[in-house]
């Protein structure tokens, strides 16, 4: 007869290759990071070098160059009020939707659902063709607000699910108790209810964010003004503004400091918002 | 009661209604009527001329190659993404020391813009000093031109694509095993499957619910790729890299033809919605029982 005792396995097994590996995925997702450094840092006038390492010193002072262009300063305040006031619209609005939806009756539930599939295989270049003529007429093009708003309409029908799903585990009792207490429902929900969500609120905030903040279609052709430029457009601009290979130099260099932004939130947060994504596709 | 209280709840999702509406609907709405006019996205008079863009789609051959190119990038970018996505999980959930680093710089790119990515992938196919081609130099071998073809370009920004993106589908794929029973691994092992039929004939088909949200999303999402063609190949060669989305902007932008890119713009839609919806019925008839 078979021996059934039960013997866990041991993991101590000397399992070599996870290092290996471990190391060429570092490096590999890496290598495109310290590729945009080393062109960064080159001279300017340099486009022939070997560009995997530095053939010449450290040219620093590129980066001093693009500080002190009023370029890049100009693209980030632009994209902190874009990124802002889409995060500030798209969570206030989607996370009050998804209050009623979850305290609604279920039927519009089920239909608001087939909706959010539905528009999600809407393509943005839909929504550009069909909003573009108007905002030219309206004068909304340059403005950081109306593109805000058109972002923010993209991501509240499955923001405003998210939140259903998450008030949904809030018990009606508490709303009820609000309510005896005089409380309306605006009050009820912004000062009792949401409270309650901030962990999913800040994740929220967090990718709508960054998605903002990384957004290119919309910002390319609806902010022509160069004083109304996104930090992605500005970036843009730095690599075809001389064409060829002039200035990749200061290219690279404005678009280390662009995406710094993003790797400064992403280091610091990353383990909420890689645990964020994670439990968002479960609850799916 | 009751009535009164969702009378107030429809206030409250009204703001989301009107954006959602406004500027969602509507717009689709607007492009489809564009696509009945000759009209050149400006000035005042539009000319109604029925089916005529539509038609004239067909016949255009850069439409043809940039709804050939979508398909490619759609169907390519989704089945590369998920066999990649699928390794990478398999790989990150087993425990070993910096597994979350390994998780966290995987996805990193993820978080960067696509835009952004593309350009930098850009010198790493350069034919002339670029990086992989710099590589090859230290081994005698001949430069190759990476973007040389259409076909070739497409599927660099392709490889690019879902090598660059694969983060999230593994973080998709993760979720799932982490809700995968335990008793049911144990008790695969206690059978004396090995790690690999385990993984092949027990893990992967409890996956199901994963796979089936990480293609419907993936495919929708790689539908509307843009972002990184516009840096990486930019279309090119004489646009035989292009995507549906870089085509239509470029014939409204580039060439001041409103109505045929909005006519484009309806075969796309129509593309995404006769591929998509019958793939996402197909798959969510499927389910897995534990």
């Amino acid at each position: 007869m078979k021996n059934t005792e039960f013997k866990p396995k041991k993991h101590k097994k000397v399992r070599w290759w996870i290092p290996v590996i471990c190391i060429v995925i570092f490096f590999m997702y890496i290598w495109p990071f310290y590729e945009l450094i080393i062109m960064s840092i080159k001279d300017i006038t340099d486009i022939s070098s070997s560009k995997m390492w530095l053939s010449q010193g450290a040219h620093w002072e590129n980066y001093l160059a693009v500080i002190k262009k009023s370029d890049i300063w100009i693209g980030f305040k632009n994209s902190i009020i874009y990124t802002g006031a889409t995060i500030f619209l798209e969570i206030t609005f989607a996370s009050m939707a998804g209050y009623s939806l979850s305290r609604g009756s279920k039927k519009t539930t089920r239909t608001v659902r087939a909706v959010q599939m539905a528009l999600l295989m809407v393509p943005g270049i839909i929504t550009l063709v069909g909003t573009y003529s108007l905002m030219v007429n309206l004068g909304l093009t340059n403005s950081l607000l109306a593109l805000a708003f058109l972002t923010a309409a993209g991501g509240i029908p499955g923001c405003s699910f998210i939140y259903m799903n998450f008030i949904n585990s809030i018990p009606r009792q508490l709303d009820e108790a609000a309510r005896i207490d005089g409380a309306g429902l605006f009050t009820t929900f912004f000062r009792v209810i949401l409270p309650q969500l901030t962990p999913l609120t800040v994740t929220r905030a967090i990718m709508i964010g960054i998605g903002a903040w990384n957004n290119y279609l919309l910002p390319l052709y609806l902010l022509n003004d160069s004083r109304k430029r996104t930090i992605i457009l500005v970036i843009r601009s730095a690599f075809s503004i001389n064409g060829g290979d002039r200035d990749i130099a200061m290219a690279c260099a404005t678009c280390t400091i662009g995406i710094l932004p993003v790797i400064v939130v992403y280091l610091l947060l990353q383990k909420k918002i890689i645990a964020s994504q994670i439990g968002s596709s479960v609850k799916g | 009661m009751q009535k009164k209280l969702d009378r107030k709840y429809f206030l409250f999702m009204l703001p989301a209604i009107l954006m959602v509406v406004g500027l969602r609907f509507f717009p689709i709405g607007n492009a489809f009527r564009m696509a009945f006019f000759n009209w050149n996205g400006y000035s005042p008079n539009m000319k109604f001329i029925g089916f005529d863009n539509f038609k004239k789609a067909l016949s255009d051959e850069y439409f043809w190659i940039a709804l050939r190119n979508t398909l490619i990038y759609a169907f390519g970018i989704t089945i590369v993404k998920n066999v990649l996505g699928l390794a990478l999980a398999f790989f990150v959930d087993q425990k070993f020391h910096g597994r979350a680093a390994i998780r966290a710089t995987i996805y990193l790119p993820v978080m960067i813009s696509g835009f952004i990515m593309g350009q930098i992938m850009y010198y790493f196919y350069q034919y002339d000093g670029g990086i992989l081609n710099e590589i090859l130099s230290w081994f005698n071998i001949e430069p190759v031109y990476w973007m040389k073809t259409g076909l070739s370009s497409t599927f660099v920004v392709l490889l690019t694509t879902s090598f660059l993106h694969c983060g999230s589908t593994m973080l998709l794929y993760l979720a799932g095993l982490q809700n995968i029973p335990h008793e049911l691994l144990e008790s695969a092992r206690l059978d004396g499957a090995s790690s690999w039929k385990e993984k092949l004939h027990i893990t992967i088909p409890l996956l199901q619910p994963s796979m089936i949200t990480s293609v419907v999303l993936n495919l929708i999402a790689s539908f509307k790729i843009y972002d990184i063609i516009s840096s990486l190949s930019k279309g090119g060669p004489d646009g035989g890299s292009t995507s549906l989305t870089l085509y239509i902007s470029q014939q409204y932008f580039n060439y001041n033809k409103a109505g045929y890119a909005a006519g484009i713009a309806m075969w796309f839609f129509f593309v995404i919605i006769i591929i998509s919806v019958p793939i996402n019925k197909w798959l969510s008839s499927k389910k897995v029982e534990y």
